[in-house]
């Protein structure tokens, strides 16, 4: 009991790196470990979780917030993709300066001008990616960045699918037509999420883009591409 | 006060069968549009107004509002099952309301979303039939500098509802004020990050990046979790009526969150999204105070029912409030209230102060069926509440394949280009990212929505000041909200030193009784 109490008040009081790595290991674990299923379901929760990191910023809720679950908004990164989101910042951050070095003012526009805003935005960005910078280089140093990869969750096989399935939609839609365009999105998607009924999928799939196309076309007025099938019926 | 018998005589003439039935059409529309992700009531009353010309102005407008009604209610039903919001005005519902649905009480959720947006509808309606004018000058007063001090309000309130990391929640910020600076810049008319494409000179439309971020992201963010993800069909959906415990715990939050919408919605441009923030931060900072003067357990974070109450309250209640400028000064204060303007103008009459003298028998009705829809939404959605929940039960792989067919449908469908699909992947797979790499999304979606006006409001008060900052506290609305994000900005901040200082003295303490035990 009072373990339990010392390593919780320590969590936070402060030590935030050694604490919060031993909260994205647990994650990393619960992710992991959960073949059979969904034991891990956010909601059931148990709590073994209690003493994850505790975050340092933000003010009230953390307290029961840390109780719940691993809290991704606060769990810091780890192995090469922590540098993922300071890189996307940074990028945003320099189009924008870029931006208002290059946006044509016309001569006689009222200061301050249409690339100010850019301007002020595109240098917040930057001093954001830097502080994420620091917090990461501090992470590393504490040993908090190392420990494990905090990501092993992620799937990317059914994305990847998803991705295809929306990249191929839009590819085809104009000369497909909406209806076997929409069907076959519908069919990827539901295979990506492990729908393995082939044929039953395909008729469930061309029954929801034909129910959407007579909707919107009949109810709303709202013409959809009919693509080839127009020209053949 | 004469405007209660007006209002009843309205009432009377609203009660035709005729009307009836278009104030029914137009909230089981309303409703079924708020449902699907990414197409909200301001789609669906555009989509309409053509088809509605041949109707008499009155019938027309019943219809409108009724679908704008409709909307409110209906949005509430996906953010709550699926955390995908029907429309921006349910952002803020998702944080505490999917919590209660993974926690098997969603129908609990649907049921003190559904009464208090009636609660919030009826008061809110009431309101602006009695107070009509006095909010109309109320809302005179915003000039400039006003509306860019309430925007920045707005961004401390709703980083002030953002827990957890504050870096990452201005990270957020700050990408959605970047998005909503591409187009064609409305005070100047340069284009701005255009990168070349004509299409991108529009602007990234709103649609786009809600349905981008929240409803696509979160297919492929469950999509990438796979096995790890909460299964819904095993949520229990429950009991179906709000047992007593939770009437008790709603009430409170329904008049705060109606209140708080009733004076944010006549305020051109606050929208719906600014009034259910500032609820639901309210309630979070509320319910932290029960717990700690009365040692009342803090649900926020793990699906607190007021989370729900307040925010579902909050845009009705702004829903009614906009009615406010848009018929007493012709001012539209949201998308739908833009397209109903047009609608008015349509049938050649002029909304602002002469309308209540010369078309009073139309306000009157048009405020007398803003009542009657608002029965009409508690008798339909009620008993559905239960019923939605059931939505969870469809196999995982079909709703979420319906989920990306709707978001898809609703963005070709803004103006039927490809262009706009492919910058929905971009901003989808944003979105994956942000959610990935646990960076909110709430904060980036208030961005791109106040940004513009943020920025628009800013250079035109030192347009009409030529230069002069002063112009920007020049007034005691200014002055009154900086006070306010000076204190929101620096009680957290005194409150978090203090409870460290408190939590080092007790971890010393608790070392030492450790020391003495070992």
């Amino acid at each position: 009991m009072t373990a339990n109490s010392e390593q919780s008040v320590s969590g936070t009081a402060g030590d935030r790196g050694s604490v919060s790595a031993s909260g994205s290991e647990e994650a990393t674990a619960t992710a992991t470990a959960g073949v059979d299923g969904a034991a891990v379901a956010a909601p059931a929760a148990p709590e073994d979780t209690t003493d994850t990191g505790a975050p340092e910023h933000g003010a009230g809720t953390d307290a029961t917030a840390a109780e719940t679950e691993p809290d991704p908004e606060t769990a810091p990164w780890s192995g090469p993709a922590m540098w993922v989101v300071p890189a996307l910042v940074a990028v945003v951050g320099a189009v924008c300066v870029w931006g208002a070095f290059t946006i044509e003012a016309p001569p006689n526009a009222t200061r301050p001008g249409p690339a100010a805003f850019p301007g002020a935005i595109g240098a917040l960005l930057l001093v954001v990616a830097a502080l994420l910078t620091l917090v990461n280089v501090r992470n590393l140093r504490s040993g908090a960045g190392t420990a494990g990869n905090a990501l092993a969750w992620f799937e990317g096989r059914p994305v990847l699918i998803i991705l295809a399935g929306l990249v191929v939609h839009v590819a085809v839609l104009e000369f497909v037509g909406w209806l076997l365009a929409g069907a076959l999105l519908f069919w990827v998607v539901a295979y990506a999420f492990g729908a393995r009924a082939y044929l039953r999928d395909a008729v469930v799939a061309l029954s929801m883009s034909a129910a959407v196309q007579v909707g919107f076309s009949l109810g709303l007025g709202l013409s959809l591409p009919g693509g080839f099938l127009e020209l053949v019926l | 006060m004469d405007a209660l018998p007006l209002l009843l005589d309205g009432l009377v003439s609203a009660l035709t069968p005729q009307n009836l039935v278009w104030a029914f059409l137009g909230v089981l529309l309303g409703t079924a549009v708020g449902v699907l992700p990414g197409l909200g009531s301001a789609m669906a009353v555009a989509l309409l107004l053509p088809v509605t010309f041949r109707l008499d102005p009155t019938s027309a407008l019943i219809l409108f509002a009724g679908v704008y009604y409709g909307g409110m209610f209906g949005g509430a039903t996906t953010s709550i099952l699926l955390n995908t919001p029907g429309q921006a005005s349910s952002i803020a519902t998702t944080y505490e309301g999917h919590k209660m649905a993974l926690k098997g009480r969603a129908a609990q959720a649907l049921g003190t979303a559904v009464i208090g947006s009636f609660v919030a509808s009826m008061i809110g309606t009431m309101v602006v039939a009695l107070f009509a004018p006095v909010m109309v000058s109320l809302a005179l007063n915003f000039g400039p500098g006003e509306y860019f001090a309430l925007t920045v309000f707005s961004f401390v309130a709703v980083a002030a509802v953002v827990s957890g990391s504050v870096l990452r929640g201005l990270a957020s910020l700050l990408i959605g004020l970047a998005i909503g600076m591409v187009g064609i810049d409305s005070q100047s008319g340069s284009a701005r990050f255009d990168f070349g494409s004509s299409a991108m000179l529009d602007g990234i439309d709103i649609v786009i990046v809600t349905v981008g971020l929240l409803a696509l992201g979160e297919v492929m963010y469950v999509a990438a979790r796979g096995r790890t993800g909460a299964d819904l069909s095993a949520i229990r959906t429950g009991r179906a009526w709000l047992s007593r415990r939770d009437w008790a715990r709603s009430w409170k939050p329904w008049l705060r969150g109606t209140a708080l919408g009733s004076a944010f919605g006549p305020i051109p441009g606050s929208g719906a999204e600014i009034p259910t923030f500032l609820s639901l931060g309210l309630e979070r900072k509320l319910a932290e105070r029960r717990a700690k003067r009365r040692g009342v357990r803090n649900e926020f974070g793990e699906g607190a029912i007021e989370g729900v109450a307040g925010p579902e309250a909050a845009n009705n209640s702004s829903a009614a409030g906009t009615m406010v400028p848009l018929l007493g000064l012709g001012l539209p204060t949201s998308a739908t209230a833009a397209i109903m303007l047009a609608a008015f103008q349509q049938y050649g009459l002029q909304p602002g102060p002469v309308l209540f003298e010369r078309n009073a028998d139309l306000v009157w009705t048009l405020l007398a069926s803003l009542l009657i829809g608002s029965v009409m939404l508690l008798v339909i959605n009620l008993p559905f509440a239960p019923l939605w929940a059931k939505l969870l039960k469809l196999p995982k792989p079909y709703l979420y394949a319906g989920i990306t067919l709707f978001s898809v449908l609703a963005v070709y469908a803004i103006n039927t280009s490809v262009v706009h699909l492919v910058m929905l992947l971009c901003v989808a797979l944003l979105g994956l990212a942000m959610r990935t790499f646990g960076v909110p999304v709430a904060p980036a979606l208030i961005g791109v929505v106040l940004g513009p006006i943020a920025e628009t409001e800013f250079r035109r008060a030192l347009a009409a000041s030529s230069g002069d900052p002063t112009i920007l506290v020049g007034s005691g609305i200014s002055i009154t909200l900086y006070v306010l994000v000076l204190l929101a900005a620096v009680i957290p901040v005194i409150a978090h030193l203090r409870r460290r200082r408190a939590e080092r003295t007790s971890a010393a303490a608790v070392e030492r009784d450790t020391a003495d035990l070992g």
